[in-house]
């Protein structure tokens, strides 16, 4: 495979995303709302329990990592709903007899779905302004922060394909991907500490990539503290990467 | 070289359903070459093979030299497809939907716009290059999907029912946008299609598939004789005299049928070449011809003719699926 092919391809597979929105935007716009009630209603009430965060953290300073990292979960669990859509209307079958390669389409839509979560980012950090949360703008860990959100979003838009393959129909994507957001959610530090569970639900969560996310959010935005950033980039990297070799090698039977 | 060879191409579906079932053609550089059957006769099948998009059973199929199965990257460079149901990005301009393919095809960075103006004109949308395909009526769709195509410039087009949906306006327009295509740039063109109007005007040879296996192959013209002749019946003005009506000696091509008081039936193979012919001799011998009219043979009874097998299969089929279900229902109840 020829490396500077594969790159315009990706790069064009996304740019195909960039500039629908250039022409309609108001979908992003209605995905900060969700995020924006959770920091406004949830952060807000639960703000008045101390003792819940670890080392004095207010609560909503606690939770505008997670937050953000779930509103990003959201726009690429339900990625395979469009791609269900684009093999109906044909869009799919035609990227495919291109002589681009299949791996590209699934990095170029998974990209797409990652500029979509650094929209997300900014609109996020905005409202955490709004709101006094005191996040640590440090050049490095901003940059840090798009890397972590590019890539959970790939991570999940992968996922999201993989089960597209599988299930095949909108409807039943609406299903799993609404079965699978919640827990996913619960069963992750996103809005409480992890020492808080109990102990099987802990073992869960290590499994879960958006602990790894949100643990690699709150150290570079909240805490500071560094130390297991390393094994949380590298869980996202892995499973990140495996989920793109899936769904690509997946594709092909979507539109079989 | 061929544009396309098959060879024995089969494809199996979750190891039972043969939807192609050993076929194998040629279709000739710069031809355009139609495929017709019935729905489900396995068209869209065998040109998603062709394009790589399916792999086959068994089988080969070559693409200008090339085999689908290990260089399927190469053949995709050199093929437009154009799916059934309509593939242009709504969301997007006609400018954006041709610079998307145009790269993905990886045409050079400096060709790019002029192949995309070329092509927006060329088939004639160039005034409607900024504004979103959602805005486009059908037809217009379709148009911009070829000109997607063409950015490409494609030794080969493959068209899976380019006209399904279509007014007969943008349809007659559509064709004429083909053939102009075949004649301007030699490009061989594969329409899979059950308009058998369609196949007619614009094909020049066409294999008919029924239930999996091409039941004929050959040009309209050769098909259409193999189903028969066509007839055309003379009327003749009444004679003033009583005189006995003597018919002229017709050609060999011709042959005459019956003759029931004065009206003549003759057997040809092309009647509308026929009717000047055959009134030039009537009148030779002093007779007036009152009306013609002419019996066609189209390629509607070729197909019913070829495809006709495909409804007796599929009535044997449906009767062992019956079978079998009656008795799957027994074991169950057992």
């Amino acid at each position: 495979m020829n490396i500077q092919r594969f790159t315009t391809s990706v790069f064009t597979i996304a740019e195909i995303e960039v500039r629908k929105i250039r022409h309609d935007s108001s979908e992003l716009w209605m995905r900060v709302i969700q995020p924006a009630l959770w920091l406004l209603v949830f952060g807000e009430v639960f703000n008045g329990i101390r003792g819940f965060t670890p080392a004095g953290i207010p609560y909503i300073d606690f939770i505008t990592p997670g937050i953000l990292a779930q509103s990003v979960q959201f726009i690429a669990i339900f990625y395979g709903i469009t791609i269900v859509w684009e093999k109906d209307v044909g869009l799919l079958t035609k990227l495919l007899s291109t002589p681009s390669p299949r791996s590209s389409i699934i990095v170029g839509k998974a990209l797409a779905a990652g500029f979509r979560g650094l929209f997300q980012a900014i609109m996020v950090f905005g409202l955490a302004i709004l709101l006094g949360v005191h996040l640590r703008f440090d050049l490095l860990d901003i940059a840090g922060t798009f890397f972590v959100i590019v890539l959970f979003a790939m991570c999940f838009t992968s996922l999201s394909m993989v089960l597209a393959s599988l299930l095949k129909t909108r409807e039943r994507m609406m299903g799993i991907g609404q079965a699978i957001t919640m827990p996913l959610f619960f069963a992750s530090s996103a809005i409480y500490p992890i020492a808080l569970m109990p102990k099987w639900l802990q073992i869960i969560s290590l499994g879960n990539p958006l602990t790894y996310v949100v643990g690699a959010l709150r150290a570079m935005l909240l805490t500071g503290d560094y130390s297991n950033l390393a094994v949380d980039l590298l869980a996202l990297i892995i499973s990140t990467v495996v989920l793109i070799v899936f769904a690509s090698i997946r594709l092909r039977r979507l539109v079989d | 070289m061929y544009a396309i060879e098959i060879n024995d191409l089969t494809k199996i579906f979750n190891k039972r359903t043969r939807a192609v079932n050993g076929i194998s053609f040629t279709v000739q550089e710069g031809e355009i070459f139609g495929l017709l059957g019935p729905n489900g006769a396995g068209k869209t099948t065998a040109i998603r093979m062709i394009t790589s998009l399916t792999t086959p059973t068994s089988g080969s199929v070559h693409v200008f030299g090339s085999n689908v199965s290990n260089s399927s990257e190469q053949v995709r460079q050199m093929v437009g497809y154009i799916p059934q149901s309509i593939s242009v990005d709504a969301d997007l301009t006609a400018y954006e939907n041709l610079l998307i393919y145009a790269k993905l095809f990886y045409v050079n960075k400096n060709e790019r716009d002029t192949r995309i103006k070329f092509a927006l004109e060329y088939m004639g949308l160039s005034d409607r290059t900024d504004d979103l395909a959602k805005r486009f009526s059908g037809g217009m769709m379709r148009r911009l999907e070829v000109a997607q195509a063409l950015v490409n410039r494609p030794k080969m087009l493959i068209l899976d029912e380019p006209s399904i949906g279509l007014d007969p306006s943008s349809k007659i327009q559509m064709w004429k946008y083909l053939k102009k295509l075949n004649e301007d740039f030699h490009t061989t063109i594969l329409i899979t299609t059950h308009d058998m109007s369609e196949a007619d005007e614009l094909c020049d040879k066409i294999a008919i598939m029924s239930a999996g296996k091409i039941a004929v192959i050959g040009s309209p013209v050769d098909l259409k004789e193999s189903v028969g002749k066509e007839t055309l019946t003379i009327t003749l003005k009444l004679q003033k005299s009583s005189s006995e009506q003597v018919l002229p000696v017709l050609d060999d091509e011709f042959g005459l049928v019956s003759q029931e008081g004065n009206v003549i039936k003759i057997s040809t193979r092309n009647g509308e070449q026929a009717i000047p012919k055959i009134l030039q001799s009537f009148r030779d011998v002093g007779l007036d011809v009152d009306s013609v009219s002419l019996n066609k043979i189209t390629l509607d009874d070729v197909f019913i003719k070829y495809a006709k097998m495909k409804f007796e299969s599929e009535n044997t089929e449906s009767n062992r699926d019956t079978r079998m279900a009656r008795r799957t229902i027994r074991r169950r109840a057992g």
